[in-house]
C-alpha cells in the first residue's frame, strides 16, 4: 500500500478536491446529456462515471467526508448500483499514515512505544478504517488488531460536514435545511466515533449483553493498551464478505450467517434499543463453521423511548390499512407536518404507507429470502421514483425524526448485507412484545 | 518553583548552575535579564565568572535548543528500531520526538524563539547551534537517502537539500509556536505533510527524467 502522500485537514484544501469533484462530476454529466441527445444516454455509465470521481477525491480526504461516502454506501436502494459498490471499497483503500506517527500517538496516549508494549507489531497498517488505520500486533503469542487514530480528527468533522454539504444535496436532491437537520445527528454520531474509550465501554456492553446468541463472537478488549486515540482487541479470524462469498459457502452456512445476524440485530434494536448502527461488511468477519465475529462498535445509536414506541407503532399488523391511526402516527413522528396542505397530507401519508409495506415485507412472513432479486429492485425503483417525486422536492422542510436516519441506515445495511449473503432468515421479531 | 538566591553569600560558579538560573530567570520573568551584570549580582557570583563559560545570554539560550536536539537524537539512536528507517521515517521521528520534548519547556522557548523574520534572515542567534548540528545531521540523512536510493542525488542541487530541511525545519517551530490546538495536533499534521511533501520532491522523479532526456538531446544534437 502506498503510504499517504498528505492528509488533507485545512478547509481549503478539502474544499479544493471537493471543487475538481464538482467540475468532473458535471463534466460526467454533460457527456451524459450530450450522448442523451444523440440516443446512446447510458444512466448506468453514467452514475458508474460519478462514483468513481466522487469516490476518488472522498478517498483522498478521508475523515468524515470518507464516512459520509461509507454510510451512503449502505444505502444500496437508495443510491444507484454503481455508487454503493465503489464506496463499499472506502473500507479498505485509504491510505496509511507514517509510522513514526503511530509511534508518537503512542508516546502522547499510553507513555510507551508499540515496540515497548507488544512483542510484535506491524509497521505498516494492514487494514484503514474510516478514521484510523489497524496493525496487527501480539503479546505473549496472542494476535491483537491495534486501531490507531488519525491525529486532528474531531476537529476536521464540522468543517467537512460543512463543506461536504452543498455537494451532497445536490447529488441527493435534499434541500439544505432538509439536510442541516440530520447533518446535526451525524455530527454528534461522527464526534462519538473519535473517542475509542467510549467505544471501549460500549463493545465491552455490547458483547456482554449478546453472549447468548449462538455463533456470535466479539473480541476481547484490552483497556491498559487502549486510550481515546488507540484501541486494541483480540485478533478475529474470518473473511469479509466479498472474500467469504469467494469461498463458496454452502446455503446452509449462508441462512445460519444470515439468521444470526438477523438475530443479533433485533435483539439490539427492540431489547437493547440501542444498536451498532454500522452494518458495513468491514465491520463482518465470516467463517465457514457459520459463525460471525463482530468489529468495530464505534457508531452506536441509542433510541430515545418515545421515538421507539412511536415509531415501531408502525409496525403493528394491519396498522397501514387503518388509516386514521396511520396518518395520525405519521404526525406525531412528523412524517407529516402540521402546515401540510390536505393535499400534500394525502399525497405523503399515500407515500409513506407505500415505502411501508414494502420495507417491513420481511417482518410480515415467518420467513423471508433475502437473496430474492425482485424485492430489493423493487425498493430500488420505489426510492427512484420517490427521489423523483416533485411534491416531495418542493417541500423545504425536514421530514421524520433524525433519531430514525440510523435506524433506517442500519435496516439497510442489514438487508443488504443479507441479500449479498442470499441467506434465508427465520423473520421472527421482538418487536412483536411491544403489540401484546 | 521559586529558589531563593542569597545574594550575600558567594556561589561556586558552575556551567550547570548558569544555565539553571537562567532559565529559571526567563520563566519567572518573561524575559532575559537587563544585563549580564545584573544576572551575576542576582546569582552572588562575579561577572568574570560569567565569561570563564560564556560570552553573552545568547550562547546560553543557544545551549537550551542544542540540548534538546542531541536529547532527541540520542533517544532516538537508543530505540533499536530507528536504525532500519527509511530517511524519509527517520525525519519524521526526529520531528516527532523534538516537538514531544520541547512541549516540556514551551513557556522557554516561546520567549526564547527568535522573531521568524529574522530567521529567514539568518539572524537568529539563539539558534545557531542547534542549526549548526542540525544541518551537519542532515547532510548525513541525505547522503544516506542517496545511498539507499531514496532521494535522488542531483549534483549541485542535493547539496542544498540541508538547507532546505532546515528550512522545513523553522517552518514547522514556527507552526508549533502559534499552534493553538489541542495536544498540538495540527503541528502532527504539518510535520507528517510537509515531510512527505519534500520527500516527493526530492526522490526520483519527473525532474530527474526531464534533466536526462535534456542530457541526451543536448549531446545529440
Amino acid at each position: 500500500m502506498k503510504e499517504q502522500d498528505k492528509i488533507p485537514t485545512g478547509k481549503f484544501s478539502r474544499t479544493g478536491s471537493f471543487l475538481k469533484t464538482g467540475a468532473k462530476v458535471g463534466g460526467n454529466y454533460l457527456k451524459y446529456y450530450g450522448k442523451r441527445i444523440i440516443g446512446e444516454g447510458n444512466e448506468e455509465e453514467l452514475h458508474k462515471d460519478n462514483a468513481s470521481d466522487i469516490y476518488d477525491s472522498l478517498s483522498k480526504l478521508k475523515g468524515s467526508a470518507l464516512k459520509v461516502a461509507q454510510m451512503m454506501s449502505m444505502d444500496e436502494g437508495i443510491l444507484p448500483g454503481a455508487f454503493s459498490q465503489k464506496f463499499s471499497q472506502a473500507q479498505y483503500s485509504a491510505p496509511p499514515l507514517s509510522y513514526p506517527l503511530v509511534v508518537k500517538t503512542f508516546r502522547d496516549q499510553l507513555s510507551k512505544s508499540p515496540s515497548e508494549i507488544f512483542s510484535s507489531f506491524s509497521k505498516n497498517a494492514f487494514a484503514a478504517a474510516s478514521i484510523g488505520q489497524v496493525h496487527k500486533a501480539e503479546v505473549e503469542g496472542k494476535s491483537m488488531a491495534v486501531k490507531v487514530q488519525y491525529p486532528g480528527v474531531a476537529d476536521s468533522i464540522h468543517s467537512d460536514l460543512r463543506i461536504i454539504k452543498p455537494i451532497v444535496s445536490s447529488m441527493f436532491k435534499i434541500s439544505s435545511s432538509e439536510l442541516d437537520y440530520y447533518l446535526e445527528e451525524i455530527g454528534a454520531r461522527l464526534i462519538e466515533e473519535t473517542d475509542y474509550k467510549l467505544e471501549l465501554k460500549r463493545s465491552k456492553e455490547i458483547a456482554l449483553s449478546c453472549k447468548h446468541i449462538e455463533g456470535l463472537e466479539f473480541p476481547k478488549y484490552y483497556a491498559e493498551y487502549s486510550s481515546e486515540r488507540i484501541l486494541t482487541m483480540d485478533w478475529l479470524s474470518g473473511k469479509h464478505l466479498n472474500e467469504f462469498l469467494a469461498l463458496n459457502p454452502s446455503q446452509d452456512v449462508r441462512d445460519r450467517i444470515g439468521q444470526i445476524l438477523w438475530d443479533f440485530y433485533d435483539f439490539q434494536i427492540h431489547t437493547l434499543r440501542k444498536v451498532h448502527a454500522d452494518p458495513h461488511p468491514g465491520n463482518f468477519l465470516m467463517r465457514e463453521d457459520a459463525s460471525l465475529g463482530v468489529i468495530d462498535f464505534g457508531c452506536i445509536k441509542e433510541f430515545p423511548e418515545d421515538f421507539y414506541m412511536n415509531y415501531f407503532r408502525l409496525m403493528e399488523p394491519g396498522i397501514s390499512q387503518n388509516d386514521e391511526k396511520f396518518t395520525k402516527l405519521l404526525f406525531d413522528l412528523k412524517f407529516l407536518l402540521d402546515d401540510d396542505s390536505q393535499e400534500e397530507v394525502r399525497h405523503f401519508s399515500k407515500m409513506y404507507q407505500e415505502m411501508h409495506n414494502l420495507l417491513c415485507t420481511p417482518f410480515f412472513a415467518d420467513e423471508f429470502d433475502f437473496a430474492d432479486g425482485n424485492y430489493f429492485q423493487e425498493i430500488y425503483s420505489m426510492s427512484d421514483r420517490f427521489s423523483k417525486d416533485k411534491m416531495l422536492r418542493k417541500a423545504k422542510a425536514a421530514r421524520g425524526p433524525k433519531d430514525s436516519l440510523y435506524l433506517t441506515r442500519t435496516y439497510f445495511g442489514l438487508y443488504s448485507l443479507l441479500h449479498k449473503l442470499g441467506s434465508k432468515v427465520r423473520t421472527r421479531s421482538l418487536v412483536n412484545l411491544i403489540f401484546d | 518553583m521559586e529558589i531563593e538566591i542569597k545574594s550575600d553569600e558567594e556561589q561556586i560558579a558552575t556551567e550547570e548552575m548558569i544555565i539553571q538560573k537562567y532559565q529559571e530567570y526567563i520563566l519567572e520573568h518573561g524575559k532575559e535579564p537587563p544585563s549580564i551584570y545584573s544576572f551575576c549580582k542576582e546569582l552572588g557570583i562575579e561577572e568574570f565568572q560569567f565569561y570563564e563559560f560564556f560570552n553573552d545570554f545568547h550562547q546560553l539560550a543557544g545551549l537550551f535548543w542544542l540540548t534538546k536536539f542531541q536529547n532527541v537524537k540520542e533517544r532516538m539512536t537508543a530505540d533499536p528500531e530507528f536504525a532500519n528507517f527509511s530517511v524519509r521515517e527517520k525525519l519524521l521521528s526526529f520531528y516527532y520526538g523534538f516537538f514531544e520534548l520541547l512541549k516540556k519547556d514551551r513557556s522557554f522557548a516561546l520567549i526564547s524563539y527568535p522573531e521568524s523574520k529574522s530567521i529567514l534572515k539568518g539572524e537568529a542567534k539563539n539558534l545557531k547551534p542547534l542549526k549548526k548540528a542540525y544541518k551537519d545531521w542532515a547532510k548525513g540523512l541525505v547522503q544516506e537517502g542517496i545511498a539507499k536510493e531514496e532521494i535522488a542525488g542531483r549534483l549541485k542541487l542535493s547539496d542544498t537539500y540541508d538547507n532546505m530541511m532546515w528550512l522545513q525545519f523553522m517552518f514547522l517551530l514556527n507552526f508549533w509556536i502559534d499552534d493553538r490546538s489541542k495536544g498540538f495536533e495540527k503541528t502532527d499534521v504539518a510535520i507528517e505533510k510537509s515531510v512527505h511533501f519534500s520527500f516527493d520532491l526530492i526522490e526520483k522523479n519527473a525532474l530527474d527524467s526531464a534533466i536526462d532526456f535534456g542530457k541526451f538531446l543536448f549531446q545529440n544534437r
